[in-house]
């Protein structure tokens, strides 16, 4: 019950905050722009000219599957920018101008109010999502080949949770920091950190979060869900309760602490 | 002359606009911006797409 208002308060607050209208539009156009480029690059070279007299320049065919993987780079860097900067402030924002107080003041568990938040996030990301990949699959059908409706809900599911990763990592880190800033910072190190450490021990770290996108091509190449995918899509969901379990216990301490 | 369907392009253009939009009613009904409003009406306006991200993000005060 005392979960339900929490949620419901964070839905309207960022209902309020026009995250709900601005949050899929722009994830929508992330995951579109490099398709539709990808599709008139000998037309935009043409145009803006330059290439010498009988230059002939082949544009390799791409695979529908090679597309969408366009699609999730594109969101992997500008669409994980966008979502770790509408997350930064989310608690650390509530801490400094006092609200969470007026929240926690009241019989609150600290499980609650970051765990509802947690979801309604979660929410607004995987709609956004959901959006963006539908409408950038919807235009490569057009203009690059079939790609079956199941494969599509293969790349939306596996490549969500990549994304409630992040939103867990942002939220544990507004629970250290104070400030958005430093909580944005932090959350984008701990991913370029996170990427390069899987590209060095990549021998070991066979299941690492960061190797998502590329078993997600393996699968869709192969046609089936291997096994590597669905165990890296299990250690990337086990490390987001992690953090928010991480988060929860870091919340309660601080704020008993002042 | 290149040869483009606008049938194709003209959703993300209808997006972008509603984005623009968005962000410009938002920014009148709004009290406090950070910052002057009339600069954020113009990075809203000159700059497509990442403008109203901006605004969106840095521009509202949350009370």
């Amino acid at each position: 019950m005392q979960w339900m208002t929490l949620f419901q308060k964070e839905l309207l607050e960022n209902w309020r905050n026009k995250k709900w209208v601005w949050v899929p539009l722009v994830i929508i156009l992330l995951s579109v722009m490099d398709p539709l480029t990808t599709y008139y690059l000998p037309q935009i070279i043409d145009s803006v000219g330059g290439m010498p007299e009988g230059a002939v320049f082949e544009i390799p065919e791409l695979a529908p599957t090679e597309v969408i993987l366009m699609s999730l780079s594109q969101l992997s860097s500008l669409g994980i920018l966008v979502i770790v900067l509408i997350l930064m402030g989310t608690i650390a924002g509530e801490r400094k101008s006092g609200v969470s107080e007026l929240v926690l003041v009241k019989p609150v568990s600290y499980m609650n109010y970051i765990t509802a938040k947690w979801v309604s996030y979660l929410l607004l990301v995987w709609v956004s999502l959901f959006l963006g990949l539908l409408v950038s699959w919807y235009y490569i059908n057009i203009l690059f080949g079939t790609l079956t409706f199941g494969e599509f809900l293969t790349v939306f599911f596996f490549y969500g949770m990549w994304l409630t990763l992040v939103v867990s990592l942002t939220i544990f880190y507004n629970t250290v920091f104070k400030s958005g800033g430093l909580v944005a910072f932090f959350t984008i190190l701990t991913i370029m950190l996170m990427s390069i450490i899987t590209q060095i021990f990549q021998h070991i770290l066979d299941w690492s979060p960061n190797n998502l996108s590329s078993y997600i091509l393996e699968s869709l190449t192969s046609g089936e869900i291997s096994s590597d995918l669905l165990a890296t899509a299990a250690v990337t969901l086990g490390l987001s309760l992690i953090l928010l379990l991480l988060a929860s216990q870091i919340f309660k301490r601080k704020e008993m602490a002042v | 002359m290149v040869n483009i369907n606008w049938a194709l392009i003209a959703p993300i253009l209808i997006i972008q606009v509603i984005l623009l939009l968005v962000a410009i009613v938002d920014l009148v009904k709004v009290k406090e911006t950070n910052g002057p409003k009339w600069l954020w009406a113009l990075i809203i306006v000159l700059i497509s797409i990442i403008g109203p991200v901006l605004y969106f993000i840095f521009g509202r005060r949350s009370r």
